[in-house]
């Protein structure tokens, strides 16, 4: 068969080359029209990894303190890339990865659950830019990701999709994983193709529980061996995108307990420890310096003493978390090595995807969610509700949902400055990139410090594969892709350097990469601050973005942005502001800070939809497709039918203990369960059972005044009948849960009331016809208008979180 | 020592675990400060109560600190910054200030203990403050109230004045 034209997507058929008579006789068949497209011979597996909110300074393979073994053996029959960049935020890497072209290019320069109104931000793949494995399985590979997702908008994640926003959508023939940003790695409601499937059936089984990396690695293993046992030779593009490191850290006991006191000597000494460790290791410049600690994070000898065993475990968990991603990880390598083809699989594992993530706060918390949700806690408090939910032993256990203090995270950059969402400096745009080809890598072993970027992973990726980027895919003309090829570096420690100019943008934090120099601009905002007064100096017409600080570095002999020479060379500093201005252009960054413009009034249309209607067989919703019933008086009412012996269980609930609300039906008695991220928990019940046969019952809530975690009166009735009332002084104002989804007639995964913790999921035993939410609206249209800002402000704070 | 002899503290503290509330427990009973009493009352996640109690004034045939008044409550922290929600505290200890005659502990803890949370109640002569209340290091919010008279009065008074403190301080 002739070579097809592959610069236009789909390949196209082959014409038919044989005879077609009449009749059969005389005619040939031409048995390539039966065939599929054939990559370009030669075209090698790829394996293509991403840890999640990693720093460059946590494996042990770039001197950290989390042992690694399968990165460094990676590492050691591979190449290490010390000049690697991303972006300094989830979504945008995840996006450049898989597109090659500029995260605001492709709509994602935030998030992916947060879809806004501006080009570069409406988290929605333009069809000019078709991403990378649409590209692969148009050319003949087989095509899978596993893990974590994060580039569907919020609003888009259940059966209406739109679907091409899911993996299948960008081109992957199987997807298991989770589209959020972040999942519980205990109970994480998944969807695998186009169907979210909730937590799987081996939650439940308490001696061998369900544990996400692991099922990442069967699942990705299963699928291989699948590809496998139908085609021999068809390569394979494996996408494994984990969900580690990410809050919320969650891993086994004896995980984190392998770190039993490897961290007692606090962050500042920990930096210290690991950019020695650089140095011996080589993996960072000789001359390279140590930055210097921030005043925003404090030093560990300020710490109380009675805490510090507190945010010792906090890195301890972290640490086991990251190290067993590298175990599964692992796994997946050596299911390749027994197929045998691991000297032809391209392995290109990146640790981290975004820095280190600071968004802890300086505290750490029991719930991730906290934070998002606005309610401030002292160190002190996060160690109580931490006592609350099993204490610091069970940090990491699936009754809490953790995240470390971001001074661990700054540690975890070292020996850079800040982390993630400060696309300005390396700590949250500079992580280590690991890669593995014994078919073509040359000098196993050494270490590659060409100026990379994730943009240019693609590129390269087509490149060896002998796979041209398509002008046309769908007959829609192909945007170029922005990276470039870095594959001579594969075999040439010398290659040329072809990355040469870059732009950085992440909320506001920006930086301008031309031939070495790298202007740094911050907002002077501390990252993990959102309140109105941080926010207030960025309003438009008020913030003068030329004004913010400008520092300027010479990376070729400052590794690690030790020393600003923004005073120095003020020419280069204006050369390259305007440079950055026009990338900024180019690229579809601009407004800047569109990320935020829901905190400056710039919100989309108030939504009219007030009634929700369920039927009893609807299940794992996600979280941020619930009614929006947060700062508003709603009830929750419920058409069931009861048994004569009266009945039992979940009429609806969303998430879980740590956030959540519960309807449900316990000792023959209508209860209310809610849970204000696990912080406060009210309960309320009838005062008699339910009655046998057709039955309505409901939930109101009446709030107090319109404001956002408003407090209110909860009255339950019974066919109209008031049979119980309680109050809740505080309620979840932005979001219950960053992953745990909402079932009707049942509690899926985590529950929310702990009291029937052992009989979960605790399906109803009557039948549940159905479940409406009316959401009440409050009287005065500008109330309306102030929440529907607050939600969305709100929308956006636990989108940064993700 | 009768603790109608000088003037009576009551140290009242709010925690958001058991275990804190605890160890506040045991530290100021072994701080070598004259207690008159003592008690920490926590509620679980299903919302079952537990009570401990040191409570010297019942061997003295007073009424006993369970028994007089309880009120605990937890720092309700600012919600998305702009927006000071009224502490727990506030609420549980208002209701009781207007009806703090004596009823069981049990059932005043049940209405004001938030679920998860615990309290904890100390009585003493002023005379040990200076003992006492160091040993208090975990509480999330705590209030120090006073009062003279004759030791049930006296309790009371201090109770109020405590509570009357806690509420004030509000968010």
């Amino acid at each position: 068969m002739s070579e097809p034209d592959r610069t236009r997507l789909p390949i196209r058929r082959p014409r038919f080359q044989g005879v077609a008579n009449r009749t059969l006789h005389g005619s040939v068949p031409d048995w390539d029209l039966i065939g599929h497209a054939e990559p370009p011979a030669g075209a090698p597996n790829v394996l293509l990894v991403l840890i999640d909110d990693a720093g460059f300074g946590n494996p042990a393979t770039f001197g950290g303190p989390i042992a690694t073994p399968n990165y460094t053996r990676m590492a050691e029959g591979g190449l290490k890339y010390n000049r690697f960049h991303v972006t300094a935020l989830c979504s945008p890497t995840r996006a450049a990865l898989l597109t090659g072209r500029n995260s605001h290019t492709v709509g994602v320069g935030s998030v992916g659950e947060f879809a806004g109104g501006f080009p570069g931000y409406s988290a929605t793949l333009p069809r000019d830019c078709a991403p990378l494995p649409r590209i692969l399985r148009d050319n003949g590979y087989s095509t899978a990701a596993f893990g974590k997702w994060h580039l569907t908008p919020d609003g888009q994640q259940g059966p209406a999709g739109p679907l091409d926003r899911w993996p299948t959508g960008w081109g992957f023939d199987y997807f298991y994983g989770f589209l959020g940003g972040g999942a519980s790695q205990w109970d994480p409601c998944l969807a695998e193709n186009q169907k979210i499937i909730g937590t799987e059936p081996t939650y439940y089984d308490r001696e061998n529980p369900y544990y996400l990396p692991d099922a990442m690695a069967d699942k990705t293993i299963e699928w291989l061996h699948g590809v496998r046992a139908q085609d021999a030779h068809k390569p394979f593009f494996v996408y494994f995108s984990t969900g580690c490191s990410h809050a919320p850290h969650h891993v086994a006991k004896a995980w984190a307990d392998k770190y039993k006191g490897k961290f007692d000597q606090g962050w500042d000494r920990l930096r210290e420890e690991t950019f020695a460790r650089q140095k011996a290791l080589g993996v960072i410049p000789a001359d390279a310096e140590l930055t210097g600690r921030n005043e925003a994070f404090p030093a560990w000898d300020d710490v109380p003493e009675h805490l510090k065993p507190f945010y010792a475990r906090q890195m301890e968990v972290y640490a086991g978390y990251s190290e067993n991603a590298d175990y599964n990880v692992g796994r997946v390598i050596d299911a390749v090595d027994e197929l045998g083809e691991l000297d032809n699989t391209l392995i290109i594992w990146i640790w981290g995807d975004n820095g280190a993530s600071m968004e802890g706060t300086i505290t750490g918390s029991f719930n991730e969610l906290t934070m998002q949700n606005g309610i401030p806690l002292t160190d002190e408090m996060q160690l109580q509700l931490s006592e609350r939910y099993g204490g610091i032993e069970a940090w990491g256990g699936e009754l809490m949902d953790p995240h470390y203090s971001a001074a661990w995270a700054w540690a975890g950059n070292t020996p850079f400055q800040w982390g993630k969402q400060v696309g300005s400096h390396l700590g949250g745009t500079r992580n280590p990139m690991v890669i593995h080809w014994p078919g073509r890598v040359t000098g196993a072993g050494g270490l590659r410090s060409q100026f990379t970027h994730v943009t240019d992973v693609a590129p390269t990726i087509l490149d060896v594969t002998g796979i041209p980027v398509p002008s046309s895919v769908d007959g829609v003309d192909q945007e170029p892709m922005h990276g470039v090829t870095f594959a001579g570096t594969l075999t040439d420690p010398a290659a040329p350097e072809r990355h040469t100019q870059q732009y950085f943008e992440t909320i506001g934090n920006r930086a301008m990469y031309k031939d070495g120099w790298w202007l740094a601009m911050r907002t002077p905002r501390i990252p993990w601050v959102i309140t109105p007064e941080a926010l207030k100096p960025y309003a438009p017409g008020v913030w003068d973005p030329d004004a913010d600080p400008a520092e300027l570095y010479y990376l070729p002999d400052d590794y690690s942005q030790a020393h600003d020479l923004a005073a120095e060379h003020p020419d280069k500093v204006a050369e390259l502001k305007e440079l950055f201005w026009a990338e900024a252009e180019r690229y579809q960054v601009l407004p800047l800070l569109a990320t935020l413009s829901t905190f400056f009034g710039m919100l989309p249309p108030l939504p009219e939809e007030a009634r929700f209607e369920f039927r009893g067989d609807v299940q794992n919703v996600l979280s941020g497709m619930i009614p929006r019933i947060y700062n508003h008086s709603y009830a929750i009412s419920a058409d069931l039918v009861v048994p004569a012996g009266g009945a039992e269980g979940v009429i609806v609930a969303e998430a879980d203990h740590l956030g959540g609300f519960s309807l449900f039906v316990d000792g023959g008695k209508l209860t209310h369960t809610y849970s204000m991220m696990g912080v406060f928990v009210y309960r309320q019940q009838a005062g008699e059972p339910l009655p046998a046969g057709e039955v309505n019952v409901r939930m109101e809530f009446a709030a107090d005044e319109a404001k956002p975690a408003t407090g209110g009166e909860v009255t339950l009735f019974i066919n109209d009948r008031p049979v119980g009332k309680g109050r809740m002084d505080h309620t979840v104002p932005v979001r219950f849960s960053g992953y745990a989804g909402m079932d009707i007639g049942r509690d899926n995964g985590g529950v929310v009331d702990r009291g029937y913790e052992d009989r979960k999921p605790f399906p109803f035993t009557g039948t549940v016809k159905k479940v409406v939410f009316d959401v009440k609206p409050h009287l005065a249209s500008e109330d309306e208008q102030q929440l529907h800002a607050a939600a969305h402000r709100g929308h956006a704070a636990h989108a940064l979180a993700e | 020592m009768k603790f109608d002899d000088e003037t009576t503290d009551v140290l009242i503290g709010g925690y958001m675990s058991k275990d804190a509330a605890q160890q506040d427990y045991e530290a100021a009973l072994k701080c070598g400060g004259y207690l008159h009493g003592a008690v920490v009352v926590s509620k679980d996640l299903n919302g079952e109560l537990s009570v401990e109690q040191t409570d010297h004034m019942v061997r003295e045939g007073a009424a006993g600190l369970g028994a007089v008044g309880f009120a605990v409550g937890l720092f309700a922290p600012p919600l998305l910054a702009a927006t000071a929600v009224g502490a727990a505290i506030g609420a549980g200890a208002g209701k009781l200030l207007h009806r703090r005659t004596a009823s069981k502990l049990e059932q005043q803890a049940g209405e004001t203990i938030p679920i998860g949370g615990a309290g904890l109640i100390l009585a003493y002569p002023h005379s040990a403050a200076a003992k006492v209340e160091p040993a208090v290091t975990r509480a999330i919010k705590k209030a120090v109230g006073e009062a003279e008279g004759h030791h049930v009065q006296a309790l009371k008074g201090a109770i109020a004045d405590a509570q009357q403190k806690m509420a004030e301080s509000g968010t």
